[in-house]
């Protein structure tokens, strides 16, 4: 039993591990090839994680609506809303528009999942409005130094900030899309530099690690 | 006084997003018309590798954003493919998001049919892919490998436009219109690894997250939100919706910084008395 639930994963993973991430520097043509076939097994297995996927969320909101847990009534949306754009899939042979005419499926999606997704995101706007009034508060020196980096960035980011920089501050000889480009260009790229090397750094070790049979979290836990 | 100030910092948000509601309807019913006087350098780089493609050659545009983005991003690539349609390049349009679907629908039933543009000769659109990485490496020796149908299950081979194509090596350049990090896998897997130049678009909030990648020339150009889009129409004198929504955007980002500065000049108020 320990040989297929830990011995053979760990093998697996170790010599594809090892053979992918060396035929990332070996330019190749059998290289090429083995990763033309890896490529070929990566979307069959993503194909049957969204399976596996599906089958997690249905099981989910089914104990949910089981359970009657607060909100539960929202979760018979998730399978109604499946199921209407299942249903138009079918029916419209998956194609969002026939000949210049839309199809079931495109009516769905210009009229159900566009408003829909268009308003969660739009949500946001009031969100962001309510937290600028009631939360924003400069109590401190770094607190006034992001209000000043916002209010460029905001000023920079409308044309209605070009007027007003150019009205009110004209006399420094500056615009508001230098200052921005500054911020973007400097302080903001030096952040975001150390960032990405951190999380590059960081990823290369959890993958050696997985590669090497270190890091065994993604055997589950029996 | 004090009391009045406290009401005013504790004040029902509903009314806030009533003044929202109209700072934002207002505008789209009846625009005022404030357009961007400048060009931003990411914009103006984007335009001009276009503009010195010839004729002829053949670009991606990657469209992986859903309606939640659209706004922003759809006047963005409509742009890209009227500027690329004008200079008469060639246009692989794909995606690796699901919910992108209808919008790349919307351009292709409106925007190729201005410039007589025809389907399998001057573009093609390919099908969704879920599973980015494995495509965006596919790509680079065979794109039939992974991409052998187009999004109506016809074979992709066959048609005119991509006879002459095979790989990366047999293209100019790759736009990718995101909401997501998808432009971060098609720097590093694509222009980076193959030098297949690549240009992006994003979303407002995003674009200042790619200054490493504009600095040290990996990007070549980058628009940013709905000002870019403005101002990408502008350019190629074709004024869409990143040009009409603009006002709202105005006066939106005008009323956060109202808000701000008021509520805490109203604290500072409170606090010295």
């Amino acid at each position: 039993m320990n040989l297929i639930k830990k011995h053979i994963p760990l093998a697996i993973v170790f010599v594809f591990g090892i053979m992918t991430l060396a035929s990332y520097y070996v330019p190749h043509r059998k290289s090429e090839n083995y990763l033309e076939w890896i490529n070929i097994w990566q979307n069959i297995v993503a194909a049957f994680a969204l399976f596996l996927g599906a089958i997690s969320l249905f099981y989910a909101h089914y104990k949910k609506i089981e359970r009657k847990v607060d909100g539960w009534g929202y979760s018979l949306f998730v399978y109604f809303g499946f199921l209407v754009i299942m249903v138009a899939a079918i029916v419209s042979d998956g194609k969002i528009s026939d000949n210049g005419k839309i199809t079931f499926l495109g009516w769905s999606f210009n009229n159900i999942y566009n408003p829909l997704s268009a308003t969660m995101f739009s949500v946001l706007a009031f969100f962001i409005i309510s937290t600028a009034y009631r939360s924003f508060r400069i109590k401190s020196f770094p607190a006034f130094l992001l209000f000043i980096a916002g209010l460029v960035l905001m000023l920079g980011n409308i044309p209605l900030g070009e007027i007003i920089w150019d009205k009110l501050f004209a006399w420094t000889n500056t615009t508001i899309a230098d200052i921005k480009n500054w911020i973007i260009s400097v302080p903001s790229t030096a952040g975001k530099r150390g960032i990405m090397i951190g999380i590059a750094i960081g990823a290369a070790v959890t993958s050696l690690k997985i590669i090497f049979g270190i890091e065994r979290g993604y055997m589950g836990k029996d | 006084m004090k009391e009045t100030l406290n009401k005013l910092l504790k004040i029902d948000r509903r009314w806030l997003f009533l003044l929202l509601t109209f700072s934002i309807l207002i505008p789209i019913i009846k625009p005022i018309g404030i357009s961007s006087k400048s060009i931003s350098s990411g914009v103006q780089d984007t335009y001009n590798f276009i503009e010195k493609l010839p004729e002829g050659s053949t670009i991606i545009l990657s469209m992986d954003y859903d309606p939640s983005t659209a706004p922003e991003l759809h006047p963005q690539s409509a742009a890209i493919l009227k500027h690329a349609f004008k200079k008469n390049l060639k246009v692989i349009i794909m995606t690796f998001l699901a919910g992108s679907g209808g919008l790349i629908d919307e351009h292709i039933r409106n925007i190729p049919q201005q410039y007589g543009k025809e389907y399998g000769k001057d573009y093609v659109v390919l099908p969704y892919m879920p599973n980015v990485l494995a495509a965006l490496t596919q790509m680079s020796s065979d794109i039939y490998a992974i991409y052998d149908k187009d999004k109506d299950d016809k074979i992709l081979k066959n048609f005119e436009m991509m006879k002459k194509i095979k790989n990366y090596k047999d293209i100019s350049a790759v736009i990718d219109i995101t909401g997501t990090a998808l432009l971060d896998s098609w720097i590093v897997f694509v222009g980076d690894k193959y030098g297949v130049p690549v240009m992006g678009g994003v979303t407002a909030i995003s674009q200042v997250g790619y200054g490493p990648y504009l600095q040290k020339k990996q990007l070549k150009g980058l628009i940013g939100g709905m000002k870019g889009a403005a101002e990408y129409e502008r350019l190629i004198s074709e004024p869409g919706k990143g040009t009409s929504g603009i006002d709202a955007l105005n006066i939106a980002h005008l009323l956060v910084i109202l808000f701000i500065i008021f509520s805490n000049i109203v604290l500072l108020i409170l606090k010295l008395s």
